[in-house]
Order: C-alpha cells, then structure tokens, then sequence
C-alpha cells in the first residue's frame, strides 16, 4: 500500500513536531524515517499510523484519505495495519499465544482459525514450540520477535516499526531487521521504520527520510543518501556511523579537510592515484573503509588535499569528474 | 476466666462470626459492583497522561470529587444517613442484613479509588498498542486494562474485605450483630473481658487470613506471567 502525506503539521503548543511534511511512502518498499530524539519522528508515525489526528494537511492509504476518520472507521482501518514498538509493548497478562491471538481476538475471528494462524506465526518468527512462554521469560529479540508475529496477524498491508530495534543489542538488531526483510517480502509489506539509528537504515532500508526539527531535509534512495548526502543533518548521522564502523581504519585522530564518498565501481578503481598523477595533488589520508549500504559498496575516505589550494581545487574536480562525492569541511568550523 | 468453659459464650461467638462472614462477603459483592464501574470510569476519563483513553475533563472532575466526598464521611454517621435507604431496600433498618447497605455504599468509593490506581499502573504503552490494533474502548477495558491490572486489583480487594471488617464492627451500634456487636454489648457493657477478647483474637485471625490468600493470590498471578 502506497503512503502519501499530504503537508502535516502537528503542534504541542508552541512546539512544531511535525512542520509541514509532505512525502510519499512507495508500495512495497522498507522506508526509514529517521531523526534525532525530538526530531518529530514519533508524532510523525502517530500521525501516519491514525493514532494521532494531525492539526492540519492529510495522510492517504493509496487513494483512501484515513486522516479524518469516524471513529467506527478508524478502529476498521487501524485493523488492517500493523505496529511494533521500542518497548515490545506485549500483554503481561497473556502469554506469547495469546499475544498473537489478541488482534483476531478483536476481530472476532474464528476459534479453529486463530489456533492455526497463531502456529504458522510462531514459526514465522522463528518461535516454533514457545506459543505457551510467559512473556516475562522471553528475551528483548524473542519479545520482538512476538510482537511482530502479532502485528502480521491480521495480514496488514502496513507495518509501522517505531524504534523497534533501539532496545536490542547489535547481533538481535541485525537477526529482527533481517527478519523484517524476509517478511516484507514475503508478505508485499510497505515497512515503516523509525529510527536513529544509521545503521538500521543501512542495513534495513530501501529508501529514507531525513526528519530535523520537524521538516523533512532530505529523501530518497538509500544509496544515493549514503553517497551524496547533502544536510548536515544527513552528514552528521553518516559520520557517526564511520566511527563506529569496525571496517572504518583511522590513521589520525585529526578529521581531514575534505570527506571523499565512492560508490559502486569507483570503489574498485584506482582514482586517489590517477588523480595524484594528473594533478600533483598530495593526499594525506586520515581515515578510509567500505561498507555495504543496500547491497551496494560504498567506500568513505577522510583526507588532506595539498600541497596547495590550486592543486587541491583542480584534484577536487577531477575527482568530481570520476563520479566521487567531495564534501569540504569548513575551515572556521575546526 | 470464668466464661472460658461457658458453652453459652462459644455458641455466641460462633454466631456472630458468621453474622460477620456474612456481613462482609455480601458487603464485599454489593461494593464491588458499586465501585468497580465508578474505578473504571474514573481512570478512562482522566486526563491523557494519566492514562486516560477517553479524557472528559469536566465529568472526571465532578465524580472524583463526588467519590472523596464520600469517602471522607465518617462511617458511623453514614450509617445513620441511611438508615431510610436500608428500611426501603430491605424494609428494616436493625439487623444484620440491614448494615449491608451503608458497608457496600461506605466502600463503594474506596473501592472506586483502589480500582482506578490499579488501573493507571497499567503501562500506557501497552494500551497504545491495544489501540493501535483497533480494539475498542470496551475491549481495551475488558481485554487489556482489568487483565493487565489483575495483580493489583486482587491486592485492592483484599484491602477492601479486611476494610470492610473493620467497618462492620462499628455496625453493631445499630444492632447490625456480628463480632462488633458481641463485644461491645458483652465486652464492654457487661463488663465481661472474655467476650471482648474472643472477639477480637476472630478478628485478628480473619484479617490474617484474608490477607495471606489474597497475597498468595496475587503472587500466584504475577508469577505465572
């Protein structure tokens, strides 16, 4: 199902979360959302999600606008999505079964039906024989692993995931968003998925969104945000991913003058040392490493462009010509 | 200790236990159903951050005052308030079935108060699931709010029975029977210790009693989850 946002605002008072955002969120897809705490992101999927009238513009299911729906239509529509949360936000009261029965609980479905459903779930998520766990005996991944077997009960054409990684540990992280792949495949699913987290995005989107303060500062592929970013926002979020990067080799504590992004096959040629050649330019590399940013290589490198600033402007657009993205850091902010 | 080997003394005791049983189990019934409504509406109309899923300001704040107002009238006056009531519902206004009415109606707000605190510790995230589901606000009472909360609720009525014991002794003061009474009229008007002693030793083992099932109880629940 296709998403489309119509210029939501939603205001707390004087705050703005949500300012004017306007996005169409493709069929079929997994579609990151991703913003520092207090960026909006939450009001933003609250809106997107029905659990939130926004104060102004629209939200539209395909062609079907769910923004301003009665309240028997909307507990109708919200049945046909599918949620999961940081906090798992499962049924203490209930065990893993039964949390996974409750939406066709209250869709009065069938008895024999649910029984079944319930099985094939479990063994969805890879919780064959834990139907009967108490909640409380299960781990955060297995916790997850519940709720979105819950979520997909009902056969959602939708799935919103608010920070459902951000209580995980790296490898369980990795494991549900591979999971939530394998499902949206499977299933046809639109995934939204909230985050702050780079790596998520890197690892789980097809597509993203960058949300600061409320606004929408830069969308697209996920490739092409990873190798072309263009907010500081984006920037920001990208460097804190090369730091943690294991594949990330950091000569120099100093950050470099210019942050050079590959992609594709540049990333198998020998740019750095036809660019010294032709142009005389002196690179004094500061850090450098490749990641796979949605099956795609992408290589990072931090560096010092000398001996001059003539050279190193003709260097930075012979780069340029070679497909590279450089970005250069302003002198006044080190 | 004369009365000790009194067989007169016993088959008093023993009656009055029961007339307390009696007392405090229909008590008990007659409040619940008073107060579990009123608790439940309470906490869905409260305010949002309080949990509240259907926040209606205004209605909150006239029945949360209604229920202190309640709650803060001495016992022992209420009794006397409702003396009609109890002459109109079941046509005496003495006896022991007659101090069920003011017991169940004296609880009643208490029991209002304990449900709606064990409702509001049910974790909103939880409920925002639930709605995100699209239960209904009666399946996210029924469902997933008293579920939830069961734990809390069995500690709430366990505190109501041992509350209500200790009101129905008072009730003796208008002939209502039962341990109070006996002491009281034996005890301490015909000047005989005994009485009063045996009274209270039943009381003190009931409260015990009470207070260990209902925690067996809730530590049974909470464990199973």
């Amino acid at each position: 199902m296709e998403i489309r946002l119509k210029n939501l605002r939603r205001n707390y008072g004087a705050l703005h979360a949500v300012d004017d955002v306007s996005l169409v969120i493709p069929s079929n897809t997994v579609y990151g959302i991703i913003g520092k705490s207090g960026a909006g992101k939450s009001t933003l999927v609250r809106l997107v999600s029905m659990l939130e009238r926004p104060d102004n513009g629209e939200v539209y299911y395909d062609e079907k606008r769910v923004d301003n729906l009665s309240k028997a239509d909307l507990i109708e529509a919200r049945r046909k999505i599918g949620m999961i949360f940081q906090t798992f936000n499962l049924f203490s009261s209930r065990n893993a079964e039964q949390n996974i029965a409750y939406p066709m609980e209250i869709c009065h479905m069938e008895k024999g039906y649910i029984k079944k459903r319930t099985e094939e779930l479990l063994s969805l998520v890879g919780l064959e024989g834990r139907g009967k766990a108490p909640i409380s005996t299960l781990s955060g991944g297995q916790k997850q692993r519940v709720a979105i077997a819950r979520a997909l009960a009902i056969n959602p054409s939708i799935l919103f995931c608010d920070e459902a990684t951000s209580a995980l540990d790296p490898q369980t992280t990795r494991a549900i968003l591979a999971l939530i792949k394998e499902i949206q495949k499977k299933m046809n699913l639109t995934v939204v998925m909230i985050t702050h987290q780079m790596e998520v995005v890197r690892d789980a989107c097809d597509r993203v969104a960058v949300l600061d303060s409320g606004h929408i500062v830069e969308e697209g592929l996920v490739s092409d945000i990873f190798s072309s970013p263009k907010s500081d926002v984006t920037k920001d979020f990208l460097s804190s991913l090369t730091n943690v990067q294991e594949s990330i080799v950091r000569w120099s504590k100093d950050g470099g003058h210019y942050t050079l992004r590959f992609r594709g096959n540049s990333t198998d040629e020998p740019i750095i040392s036809s660019v010294s050649k032709e142009t005389g330019a002196v690179f004094n590399i500061r850090a450098a490493g490749v990641q796979n940013v949605s099956g795609e290589e992408m290589g990072v490198m931090i560096t010092d462009i000398g001996p001059d600033e003539a050279v190193a402007a003709a260097a930075v657009s012979m780069l340029r010509d070679m497909g590279v993205t450089v970005e250069e850091e302003k002198k006044e902010a080190r | 200790m004369e009365a000790f080997l009194d067989a007169r003394m016993w088959t008093l005791v023993a009656e009055s236990t029961w007339q307390t049983i009696v007392m405090v189990f229909l008590s008990t019934i007659f409040s619940m159903i008073l107060g579990l409504p009123i608790g439940v509406l309470l906490h869905v109309t409260s305010s949002e951050e309080q949990g509240g899923i259907i926040p209606r300001p205004v209605f909150y704040n006239v029945l949360s005052r209604i229920v202190n107002i309640l709650r803060s009238f001495p016992f022992i006056i209420l009794m006397i308030v409702l003396m009609p009531l109890s002459r109109l519902i079941i046509g005496t206004s003495i006896g022991t079935m007659a101090t069920v009415i003011p017991l169940s109606i004296a609880a009643a707000p208490f029991v209002a108060r304990v449900i709606e605190s064990a409702l509001k510790e049910v974790d909103p995230g939880v409920v925002q699931a639930a709605k995100a589901m699209g239960s209904t606000n009666w399946q996210i009472i029924l469902k997933v709010l008293i579920p939830e909360a069961m734990p809390s609720l069995v500690s709430g009525v366990t505190l109501t029975i041992i509350n209500l014991i200790g009101y129905s002794a008072m009730a003796g003061a208008i002939g209502g029977g039962g341990l109070g009474d006996l002491a009281i009229r034996y005890g301490y008007q015909r000047f005989s210790p005994s009485y009063m002693v045996c009274a209270v030793v039943v009381i003190i083992v009931m409260v015990e009693l009470i207070q260990f099932i209902g925690d067996r109880i809730s530590s049974r629940l909470i464990a199973k989850r």
